[in-house]
């Protein structure tokens, strides 16, 4: 007994050495990413959500507030006002960009000659910052000398109209990304096999059937993600806004993340708008997890043909 | 051949319309481009649909030489790019090949928080950062600009931890059986082998922080360290109304990305349908 | 790009090592001429180059300090500003003007400049003085002093006498010569006016020659917004937005409101004959203009030609590390040398009388005569610039719905009763 003994504790003292040296080496390589998502991203929701109970000008001692920043989020006018715009400008741009990408890659999937060409044409409003692209835009919509009102012929005011503003921003935004979303979709078609289709041709059904029935259906893990990323990245519109109208005219295109601004860096109101970025957290976090689990119910990944 | 879903649209009507498509995604840069070699005075006095008569590179001069020129600021971009490139890379290789290969505890819970940290959107942290480095006296410094995403980020490690995974286990075994410690297997096996996505991944963070403009515009101020985003939005808020000006600066503010675009444009095109990144 | 050589690592490695090193020049940093920086920010980029001459020659006499400039765009001028008392950033030396002066003032943030430079007073303009007196003390270096009057194209305007215009009531002799000078009719639309939402150049000399009021009594301390209540100022701005939508003399509110530039621009492209605008523009039209120009007296009102002078000055930061260096830049400032450069390529009206005269003699040798400006400068009578603590939240409050009347979406009336109410409101919080 006390002969065979200690060759086995010299094995398990080699496993367990082993998996020390293991977990060391982990977290030691672990660690400049943990520490930069613990301080960069994890601390300052934290952060955030200490600042929305005060009320901090940077200049002055912070103050507790209790729930005054969160009764005004609710209570501003200019606030829900926000977001409203961010939600119209939303439902302005998703649909449009989802449905037009997706017309965009199908026609890019024929795959006839020049499409690369288009491919990459296509794309190039997207690679360019959105902050440029919404000063180029400016022009193009600016009343006396943009290129928008000698096409059309009649002078319109469009940034500066009540109606025609939070439109031509959100206009400005589908076109950038029509190329990005087309790209998601061509990626998935190619993942549709072609004998699905074929075979529902040979049994008589039109194109525009087979694209209901099999290429629409199989299509959803794409089109989730493009809607779930969409939309979130919706709710963050900031650089064009800036660039095209600064939030105006009169805040009709003042959406949530130029309030946010606004609030913080302008007003110096730090807890307010640390109150409006809890919120917009949690409607964002909210609207992640509803898109996954209405999609994750009605999504068909494996494909055997 | 591949033919894609038919939808009955004939070729010349598909070809109609994606040329419509590649001329309005095309047109106001050109027309852009075209205010930028006019002079003001034919701005002001003529159509905006003609020709620049003359054509003129003193718009360029201004803004590469001016009052507001955009080259200081183009160094800064280059220098965080750059900066942030290799942080990034290093940073996220190192983090996904623990998570892809070693055991550790609490490894689960770790990578299922770095999922959840996913959701997190930049308009809600920019606040609490902006309030953590003012009293860090960061404000208006290289490091303040570059700190936030400098240790890489939860999507990188989510997607280098996938394809870590897909590499043969062997290659690494025969590594460690000829002795090589971690990161020697690192850097002679896994990142080889990764040069693919890697490369998608550096493509992705040049073009996102090259064109990254709410975070630097809040923690600069003047024209030390202002990017090149931020020093555009300056010069057009400075000259507004000089559009043939705004135009040149916008233009060139460009122009490294889509020369960029243009060399690479495979790698990015795979990349944005492989990943899913914006 | 595919693959990651050594070479590439390295040169990438190298890159990194350059980080934090910036080619654009630092106004904070060390001056490498080993001298004291000193920071002064201002937004005006043609006394930027008056300054630069004079702080050259500062610098011939005083090597040990080094002023270096810093432009900030007007659009962002005051956005910039309590941020950066917040973050304790501010320069060592600033421009602010009145709308933007009350609330640092009590504060704290400036420098009490009757304490610091008691002997130079006498040596400023008086009204800009009494403009930026608080508490009995003055806090700023008196640089600039605008005045108004018309620039006139004479190309465009010919033989029509323009010297004498008088809007308003039976006898308006001005509503028919912009009219006149209107055209609409080609590419570009050639206007007579520049009636736009612009406070100093606009609509403020029109409510002043109206006989309105836009606020309580300065001396008084009484900063009360009190233009909605006024029908006489009502009336004044009820002609400027007529001009703009009935008339059409002028360019549409939607090219003015937000770019305070269209209408010089316009001018200097020659597709506007008559300017009512400032000293501050009087460079910039001078370099830019391609035509024969002139300046004539701004507009006459109903009860007179009341306009607004307004005047700039130089604040020292009272936190600032280098306060001896930063009151001997502030004192070459405030000198009849120093100041002289402003006016010596008629950048600007200085604010300091001694240096005035380079400024007359520079015109005069270009052969502009700036008399109109100086008539408007030396008048007694005029219309208060926008005072008090909290001035620009008041003013920014009633923009937002002032513009929007001048767009022509809320009638002139309503729309300023509003915009007090809004005013009032905010700077009482």
């Amino acid at each position: 007994m006390l002969a065979l003994a200690p060759r086995a504790w010299h094995v398990d003292d080699v496993r367990t050495t082993r998996r020390r040296r293991e977990t060391l080496t982990g977290f030691t390589l672990l660690a400049p990413s943990l520490v930069g998502t613990v301080v960069f991203l994890l601390v300052p929701v934290a952060v955030a959500l200490w600042l929305s109970f005060q009320r901090w000008d940077l200049v002055s001692p912070a103050r507790w507030a209790g729930l005054a920043n969160y009764a005004a989020v609710l209570t501003d006018a200019g606030i829900r006002h926000s977001f409203a715009v961010t939600i119209l400008f939303t439902l302005l741009v998703i649909p449009t960009q989802t449905v037009l990408g997706l017309g965009v890659a199908v026609l890019l999937a024929r795959r006839l000659p020049g499409s690369g060409f288009f491919r990459v044409v296509y794309v190039v409003p997207w690679i360019c910052a959105p902050l440029v692209v919404g000063l180029v835009w400016r022009w193009m919509f600016d009343p006396s000398t943009g290129a928008l009102n000698a096409i059309v012929g009649t002078r319109v005011e469009w940034l500066s109209s009540h109606t025609l503003a939070l439109p031509a921003v959100a206009f400005v935004t589908v076109w950038t990304q029509v190329g990005y979303v087309a790209l998601f979709f061509l990626a998935g078609l190619a993942g549709i096999p072609p004998q699905l289709s074929d075979a529902a041709r040979v049994d008589g059904a039109g194109p525009w059937r087979v694209f209901r029935s099999i290429t629409l259906p199989l299509l959803r893990p794409t089109t989730s993600f493009v809607l779930i990323t969409g939309v979130i990245s919706s709710f963050q519109v900031f650089d064009t806004v800036y660039a095209m109208t600064e939030g105006g005219p009169g805040g009709a295109t003042s959406v949530v993340a130029y309030e946010i601004y606004s609030e913080a860096f302008t007003a110096l109101r730090m807890g307010r708008a640390a109150a409006i970025a809890v919120v917009l957290l949690v409607i964002l976090v909210a609207l992640t997890l509803l898109q996954r689990w209405w999609f994750g119910r009605r999504t068909t990944y494996e494909v055997s043909a | 051949m591949r033919r894609g879903p038919r939808i009955g649209l004939g070729i010349g009507i598909t070809y109609l319309v994606l040329l419509a498509g590649a001329v309005l995604a095309l047109a106001p840069y050109l027309l852009s481009l075209l205010t930028s070699l006019k002079q003001p005075v034919q701005l002001a006095r003529q159509a905006t649909l003609t020709w620049p008569a003359p054509w003129t590179g003193e718009n360029y001069a201004n803004v590469l030489g001016g009052q507001y020129t955009l080259l200081p600021a183009l160094v800064v971009t280059v220098q965080v790019v750059l900066v942030l490139l290799v942080g990034q890379l290093v940073c996220s290789v190192l983090a996904a090949y623990a998570f892809a290969r070693l055991e550790f505890p609490g490894k689960r819970l770790l990578f299922g928080g770095y999922l959840a940290t996913m959701m997190v959107p930049q308009v809600v942290t920019i606040v609490p950062l902006y309030v953590m480095f003012a009293q860090a006296g960061l404000r208006n410094t290289f490091w303040g600009i570059v700190l936030p995403t400098l240790f890489g980020s939860p999507f990188a490690v989510y997607l280098l931890r996938e394809h870590f995974r897909g590499v043969p286990q062997d290659l690494e075994d025969a590594a460690k059986l000829d002795g090589c410690g971690t990161l020697r297997i690192l850097r002679h096996v896994v990142v080889p082998l990764s040069r693919p996505v890697l490369a998608t991944l550096a493509v992705i963070t040049v073009v996102s922080q090259w064109n990254n403009f709410l975070w630097p515009l809040i923690i600069t101020t003047g024209p030390t360290w202002q990017t090149l985003t931020v020093a555009t939005a300056n010069l057009q808020s400075q000259y507004n109304g000089n559009w043939t000006l705004v135009t040149a600066a916008t233009t060139l503010a460009m122009a490294p990305l889509v020369a960029l675009f243009l060399l690479v444009n495979r790698r990015i095109t795979e990349s944005i349908a492989v990943t899913g990144f914006r | 790009m595919e693959r990651l050589s050594r070479r590439a690592l390295i040169g990438l490695g190298a890159g990194g090592l350059l980080a934090g090193c910036s080619i654009a020049e630092d106004p904070a940093s060390d001056s490498s001429s080993g001298g004291t920086v000193v920071t002064v920010r201002l937004w005006d980029d043609t006394v930027q180059r008056a300054y630069e001459k004079s702080f050259a020659a500062f610098r011939e006499q005083n090597p040990d300090i080094d002023p270096r400039i810093e432009m900030v765009p007007w659009a962002s001028y005051w956005d910039k500003l309590p941020a950066d008392v917040a973050g304790g950033t501010l320069p060592d030396i600033l421009w602010v003007n009145s709308s933007n002066f009350g609330v640092y003032v009590d504060s704290g943030t400036f420098l009490n400049i009757s304490e610091e430079l008691p002997d130079s007073i006498g040596g400023w303009q008086q009204t800009v003085v009494e403009q930026y007196t608080r508490d009995g003390s003055l806090w700023g270096v008196p640089q600039l002093s605008d005045a108004i009057a018309l620039f006139v194209n004479d190309d465009l305007v010919g033989d029509t006498d323009v010297s004498n215009l008088v809007w308003g009531g039976a006898d308006d002799t001005f509503l028919p010569v912009a009219q006149a000078l209107t055209n609409r009719s080609g590419a570009r639309t050639q206007y007579g006016f520049n009636a736009g939402y612009d406070l100093q150049a606009i609509f403020f000399n029109f409510v002043g020659s109206n006989g309105g009021t836009w606020q309580g009594d300065a001396a008084s301390g009484d900063d009360t917004y009190t233009f909605g209540d006024d029908q006489k100022s009502v009336a004044a701005m009820q002609y400027v937005v007529d001009l703009i939508n009935r008339d059409q003399v002028s360019p549409s509110a939607a090219d003015t409101n937000d770019n305070g530039d269209f209408s010089r621009d316009q001018f200097t492209q020659g597709n506007m004959a008559l300017f009512q605008s400032g000293t501050y523009n009087l460079k910039n039209v001078a370099d830019s203009a391609g035509f024969g120009w002139s300046i004539a007296p701004a507009l006459t009102g109903p009860v007179g030609r009341v306009l607004v002078t307004n005047g700039i000055i130089a604040v020292g930061n009272a936190k600032t590390a280098h306060k001896d260096a930063t009151l001997k830049v502030l004192e070459w400032l405030g000198s009849a040398e120093g100041a002289g450069y402003i006016g010596a390529e008629g950048a600007a009206f200085p604010a300091v009388t001694e240096a005035q005269q380079s400024y007359l003699d520079y015109w005069q040798g270009e052969g502009i005569d700036v008399q109109p400006f100086l008539d408007a400068a030396a008048a007694t009578d005029v219309m208060p610039a926008p005072h008090g603590a909290r001035a620009q939240t008041g003013q920014q409050a009633a923009d937002e719905i002032l513009k929007e009347v001048f767009l022509g979406r809320i009638p002139v009336a309503d729309g300023m009763k509003q915009a007090q109410d809004a005013a009032n409101a905010a700077i009482q919080e």
